[in-house]
């Protein structure tokens, strides 16, 4: 690669970092992994770079593009990972945000009896968590939302609808242990 | 609003107009209906509120400093292609150890200076043999350092005599040879040592590929890679040898082919 080619590519996709971070983290509830997949995402879409450009695309298509790679390796990480994952599940240490899915009973009791908006959306299936990321803390568009998860528009309505009605109920009934 | 919309067609919508993504007509029908009805009107700023809730309990998160340096410095490792020996940054070392290590040291960190992607992808089987072979049991399938055992050891086992040649005089002994599978066939894989260090010599029958002198491919993981095509033969060498002295080795190779091919040539004269 010419060093004006890495350039370019630091220009463009670089920026991005905080937003690769953002989803991967939130998508593997994990900081170790996280990191583990955005340095790979960087890496392949290094490698990819040249038909990304094909695309003629400006810095805002960078992060659409980028945030595409690194939902795919994390995907194909937690396929990969899955047997250990199941192996690992209850490991305080390493997934102590994570022991919400299996004992919510203990998370509530642990919380001062209120599940915060956070452990929601961490139960979330990662097909809604990921749509929630992606316009409430990025702010794309959906259209650029179903260029990353490779769904239709319409697809990604319904998902980020029912992601949200999921958080609201979340929220109300919150609401509620606070006023008892 | 019509009538005969559903409450779930009307949640749609109304996350539409909460992102902004509603088709203005739409939005305006939608705001006149928000007006008249106070149960869409108290949904509307449920969302709204929910919006606000997020992005105040769910930050939108910094990368770490860590990760951040350790981006940039594999970046330019990948890409530049630097010629100190690369270093494999701490976190990856897991990564390797927990996936097929071999397909990442493949696909994951070429130097993509590559500039055909036929030879990217030799390269990246050609180096995953090479470490494969240098996990216990995986060197040799038949261990000799006489040239005389190990050339006929490959007939009937490949449709090619490849030949094979001692350098121990020169510092590089035969250790062995063995078969490996290489760009979809089964090629002949030699093994020489140097010191500490062994080269792994992989060759097949040249097929229309120009002649070439042997010129470097590529170092990754610490590890030089060389190749070059003789009138028979498409060679590739790849060892951690330092690249002047995995040269060297290319020539001696190089040289002792030429040796061995002018009889033929000659007798091809009238």
């Amino acid at each position: 690669m010419e060093p004006s080619e890495l350039e370019r590519f630091e220009a463009i996709v670089l920026p991005h970092l905080d937003a690769a971070y953002t989803l991967a983290r939130y998508l593997t509830r994990n900081d170790h992994d996280a990191q583990d997949i955005v340095q790979d995402a960087y890496l392949r879409a290094l490698k990819y770079f040249g038909g990304f450009r094909g695309g003629g695309a400006d810095a805002r298509d960078g992060r659409a593009w980028l945030l595409a790679i690194v939902r795919n390796t994390a995907y194909t990480w937690r396929r990969r990972h899955r047997a250990d994952a199941l192996a690992t599940e209850f490991d305080e240490e390493q997934h102590s945000d994570a022991v919400a899915d299996h004992h919510p009973a203990a998370a509530l009791e642990r919380d001062g009896a209120r599940e915060s908006l956070h452990q929601a959306l961490d139960r979330l299936p990662p097909e809604f968590r990921e749509v929630i990321v992606l316009r409430e803390l990025e702010g794309l568009s959906y259209k650029e939302i179903g260029d990353v998860t490779g769904v239709p528009i319409g697809t990604v309505m319904s998902r980020l609808s029912r992601a949200r009605r999921r958080l609201q109920e979340a929220l109300s009934a919150g609401e509620k242990w606070r006023v008892t | 609003m019509e009538s005969n919309v559903t409450h779930r067609e009307l949640e749609l919508q109304l996350d539409a107009y909460v992102d902004g993504e509603l088709e203005p007509e739409d939005a305006r029908d939608l705001e006149t209906h928000l007006q008249e009805c106070a149960d869409c009107a108290r949904r509307h700023e449920a969302r709204v509120a929910l919006s606000a809730a997020i992005r105040e309990q769910i930050p939108a998160l910094h990368a770490p400093d860590a990760l951040r340096g350790r981006v940039r410095a594999t970046l330019r490792n990948v890409a530049g292609g630097s010629a100190s020996r690369p270093v494999l940054p701490p976190i990856a070392g897991r990564w390797l150890a927990l996936a097929a290590s071999l397909a990442v040291v493949a696909v994951g960190s070429w130097r993509l200076a590559l500039s055909r992607a036929g030879e990217d992808a030799l390269a990246g089987q050609v180096l995953a043999s090479h470490v494969r072979s240098l996990m216990p049991g995986h060197l040799t399938d038949v261990v000799s350092s006489d040239q005389h055992t190990v050339k006929p050891w490959f007939n009937g086992r490949l449709d090619f005599s490849p030949p094979v040649y001692d350098f121990a005089g020169r510092g590089f002994p035969l250790i062995g040879g063995r078969l490996d599978y290489v760009g979809g066939r089964p090629v002949a894989a030699l093994v020489y040592g140097r010191r500490q260090h062994l080269v792994n010599v992989f060759l097949w029958p040249a097929t229309r590929e120009s002649l070439s002198d042997p010129s470097p491919v590529a170092t990754r993981q610490g590890y030089h890679l060389l190749r070059w095509t003789t009138p028979e033969y498409a060679y590739w060498v790849v060892s951690d040898l330092g690249v002047a002295e995995l040269h060297d080795f290319a020539q001696l190779v190089q040289q002792a082919d030429s040796a061995a091919t002018i009889p033929a040539a000659a007798r091809a004269l009238p």
